[in-house]
């Protein structure tokens, strides 16, 4: 049993699907016998804002949120939420980041446009260099539908073996807590998430 | 968790991932608790929206109560027949229910009755960040605070426990950092709730009247006395951690306990951690045995400096000569938001005067160079969300010629540009009474905005305030027939009950006619010409009148759709736009963007709510058939 701390962020805006995600790593975590602590926040704050997630398993976790520059990986669910969190992020964090783009309504209402890619991911390399962008829209498509892009993004981190857990405590727990209805398109979607880090060969 | 069914399996030792909250809920199935009442509020909700799910299948009787006096009353009235019982609150809802809660204390409850009160550090969904320890000390109750979802559990059996040995109703105090983490929790044993008991009729013990109050208080004040008893005994009080040299002892509580433990392991501090679990009343022998084994002590705690008072209280006759270091000679750490294991550490550090091991300015300063233009994401209304379409109307009708006396809920969210709805916002209900001060001392148009919900948790009385005293003042109603911002629970107007259960609907309309109000009209706010004519009217009216904007959340309308398999068709932009931008700067929809210079609208979130075909001049958004 490995006991040493681990800590996960993940990172993107209220409605994306960040808190069934950390609890999909808490509840692999359980099933392998670790101590686990998840934060989350509810509330007001989910109405399509910024939202943070963190997942903390090891002996002697206690609390629930994490110290800057301590994460292990950082799950980015949206580029600019992705560079926001950053302070989590070191040489040794590997950055799981999605490509799918969501424009905060200051920058509609101010009539600026997103930002650069090239920008955020220079940003992220300040940072580390062990950054892997998925596709996630795309695949979630191809899995049947968008809602399963947290999903995607738990295959991705999967293929890093970077994780406390195993790829089936993952899968497992995904099955305990997706309704049955959508069973089929979610654990499509962990595949292609899985299948599309092993292919890019990422380096992290 | 999608199957909270999970809470009812009687496997004691089972080890099950729970959300703080969702453990208070399986605490309660352990308890035998018969009655849980509430008023949702985040971060207290799950508690007995967890409850709620499953209490038919638990046999105990849960409701979501009009507000959190009215559920302390349903549940003292049951506790005093000799049921077990429980309320869930946010820490602002003790507010609401603290003249039944201070007197509930001369009085006492006869089955176990516990009070749950989940504070808000860092308002990160709350109007302010009040620390409500001290309603422990002003009630003379005792208190328990947990640190984790497990003492979560744990701590409601001790609470009903107490409660019962005292007579008293016992506070159990969490944070959102408590309430909203995700930790183990190992089972213990159901037991069956206990739905029926009998009212003892006993009128010394149970009416408050001045001669009955004076010997209650001696009581009570005697049934403190054994609470200090349990207090020092209890195995929720007890030193964690343990130092070599016994030169340094830190006392900690709560969450600020998890960061004070990770603090003093990232430091390599010898010290040891008292752990406190039941605050009120605090083990003053424990304590004092404690200061006099240390030299230099130090208190971890948030908001408040509740524990310092005391223990310097305590240190004044037990350890005259011991240093004492936290919050209220120098501010170590800080009185003001959430701590955080950063913020303990750096605490830690500046007395002990022991080397970080992180350079956190270093990382500061490089986060806020890559932070650097990057736009802000607060929260805000949803794509479809009826209160859009309602404050649109508003400003249509209105312009900048009105004063906005708001209230709680999402509808909080249209101060944001551009609706900018919303210049003035106490606690919940206020906005009505607070419009009619500002309609007397200005005389301009004045409107009180305010959430279904919310309304019939605190807006009658204001309302027929206004009818009495004929304050001239347009109260708008944001009827999206749910509780939303706290996760859609069910309340007075819907017809359902916490029960899953149907009952007689309670019309807002109906509510505001039986009051007196004049003029009161029903709209959708979707439609704009109506809405136009109904708010012109209103404003004319001469006395209070209420407008009830009508329209479900878009939140739920979609999940029904979605539900019934229907396809939420997305409107797009046909070629006939000019981007002349009209939808972005009136409206403020998530769903729409400008991209590569022109006006996209998002087709995941877009929900054909249609707002936007109403104010586009060019008629150039469409459906996409």
């Amino acid at each position: 049993m490995k006991t040493e701390e681990f800590n996960v962020v993940l990172s993107g805006v209220g409605g994306q699907g960040t808190l069934l995600a950390a609890e999909v790593l808490g509840t692999a975590a359980i099933r392998e016998g670790l101590n686990v602590r998840v934060s989350e926040i509810h509330g007001m704050a989910q109405r399509g804002g910024a939202v943070v997630s963190t997942v903390r398993t090891g002996e002697k976790v206690q609390a629930p949120t994490i110290l800057e520059g301590q994460a292990d990986v950082l799950i980015g669910f949206e580029p600019i939420e992705t560079v926001r969190s950053l302070r989590f992020a070191s040489e040794k964090t590997v950055v799981l980041m999605s490509n799918k783009r969501i424009s905060p309504s200051e920058l509609a209402a101010k009539k600026m446009a997103y930002p650069d890619m090239k920008d955020i991911v220079e940003k992220i390399h300040r940072f580390t260099r062990k950054l892997i962008i998925v596709e996630t829209e795309k695949l979630a498509k191809e899995a049947g539908s968008t809602i399963t892009e947290n999903i995607v993004l738990l295959g991705a981190l999967a293929a890093t073996e970077k994780l406390p857990v195993k790829s089936e405590s993952l899968k497992e727990a995904i099955r305990e807590l997706v309704p049955p209805k959508h069973m089929d398109m979610n654990v499509k979607a962990f595949k292609l998430g899985y299948k599309y880090v092993k292919k890019t060969k990422a380096h992290v | 968790m999608p199957n909270l069914h999970v809470l009812l399996e009687d496997k004691p030792e089972k080890r099950v991932l729970l959300l703080g909250n969702e453990a208070i809920a399986r605490g309660a199935l352990e308890a035998g608790i018969g009655v849980v009442t509430t008023y949702p509020g985040t971060p207290a909700s799950e508690i007995a929206d967890s409850i709620s799910e499953i209490a038919a299948d638990a046999g105990l009787y849960m409701e979501y109560s009009v507000n959190e006096i009215v559920a302390v009353e349903v549940a003292a009235g049951a506790a005093n027949c000799g049921v077990r019982a429980l309320t869930a609150m946010k820490h602002v809802g003790l507010n609401v229910a603290s003249d039944m809660v201070m007197t509930l204390a001369y009085a006492g409850v006869r089955g176990g009755y516990v009070i749950v009160t989940a504070d808000d550090p860092e308002c990160y969904s709350s109007q302010n960040e009040q620390d409500n320890r001290f309603y422990a000390l002003l009630s003379n109750l005792p208190c328990l605070e947990p640190s984790n979802p497990q003492e979560a559990k744990d701590m409601t059996i001790t609470a009903i426990e107490i409660s019962e040995n005292l007579e008293l109703p016992v506070l159990l105090r969490t944070t959102t950092r408590v309430s909203h983490t995700r930790g183990p929790v190992t089972y213990g044993k159901l037991t069956a709730p206990k739905l029926k008991g009998k009212f003892i009729k006993d009128v010394k013990r149970l009416v408050m009247v001045p001669a009955n109050s004076r010997p209650k208080h001696e009581v009570l004040l005697r049934a403190m006395e054994k609470a200090k008893e349990i207090s020092e005994a209890s195995m929720h009080n007890e030193v964690v951690r343990k130092s070599r040299s016994k030169e340094l002892g830190i006392i900690s509580s709560s969450s600020a306990y998890n960061y004070a433990a990770e603090a003093a392991d990232l430091l390599g501090l010898d010290a040891s951690i008292l752990k406190l679990g039941m605050t009120h009343p605090l083990p003053e022998k424990m304590i004092g045995g404690y200061l006099k084994e240390h030299r230099k002590i130090i208190i971890v705690e948030e908001l408040e400096p509740y524990l310092e008072v005391q223990i310097k209280a305590i240190a004044k006759d037990k350890a005259p000569d011991i240093d004492i270091y936290g919050k209220m000679d120098k501010r170590y750490f800080p009185k003001e938001g959430e701590l955080s294991t950063r913020l303990v550490a750096k605490g830690l550090a500046d007395i002990t005067g022991k080397r970080l091991p992180i350079d956190f300015k270093k990382i500061e300063e490089k986060y806020d160079e890559a932070c650097r233009n990057l736009p802000a994401r607060p929260p805000i209304l949803c794509a479809g969300c009826p209160h859009r379409a309602s404050f649109y109307d508003i400003r249509k009708v209105v312009g900048d010629k009105a004063i906005f006396a708001t209230d709680i809920g999402c509808y909080a969210l249209g101060i944001a540009s551009p609706l900018n709805v919303g210049d003035i916002l106490i606690c919940m209900g206020a906005s009505i009474g607070t419009a009619q001060g500002i309609s007397k001392a200005t005389d301009e148009n004045t409107f009180a905005i305010i959430g279904d919900s919310t309304f019939f948790h605190a807006g009658i009385p204001g309302l027929i305030n206004a009818v009495y005293n004929n304050h001239k003042i347009v109260i708008v109603v944001l009827d999206n027939l749910t509780t939303a911002m706290t996760g859609h629970q069910p309340h007075p107007g819907t017809g359902v009950t916490g029960m899953h259960g149907a009952s007689e609907k309670v019309l807002i309309e109906k509510v505001a006619e039986g009051c007196g109000v004049k003029f009161v009209s029903v709209v959708d706010p979707f439609k704009v010409r109506e809405a136009e004519t109904t708010l012109k009217e209103a404003l004319q009216h001469p006395g209070p009148s209420v407008v009830v904007f009508r329209a479900p959340c878009a939140l739920v309308a979609a999940r029904e759709k979605r539900s019934k398999g229907i396809r939420i068709e997305a409107y797009n932009i046909t070629d006939k736009c000019t981007n002349c931008m009209a939808c972005i700067k009136l409206l403020g929809c998530p769903a729409l963007a400008v991209e590569n210079g022109k006006v996209n609208i998002d087709e995941t979130l877009c929900t054909a709510c249609g707002l936007c075909i109403s104010v586009c001049p060019y008629k150039a958004i469409g459906g996409n058939s």
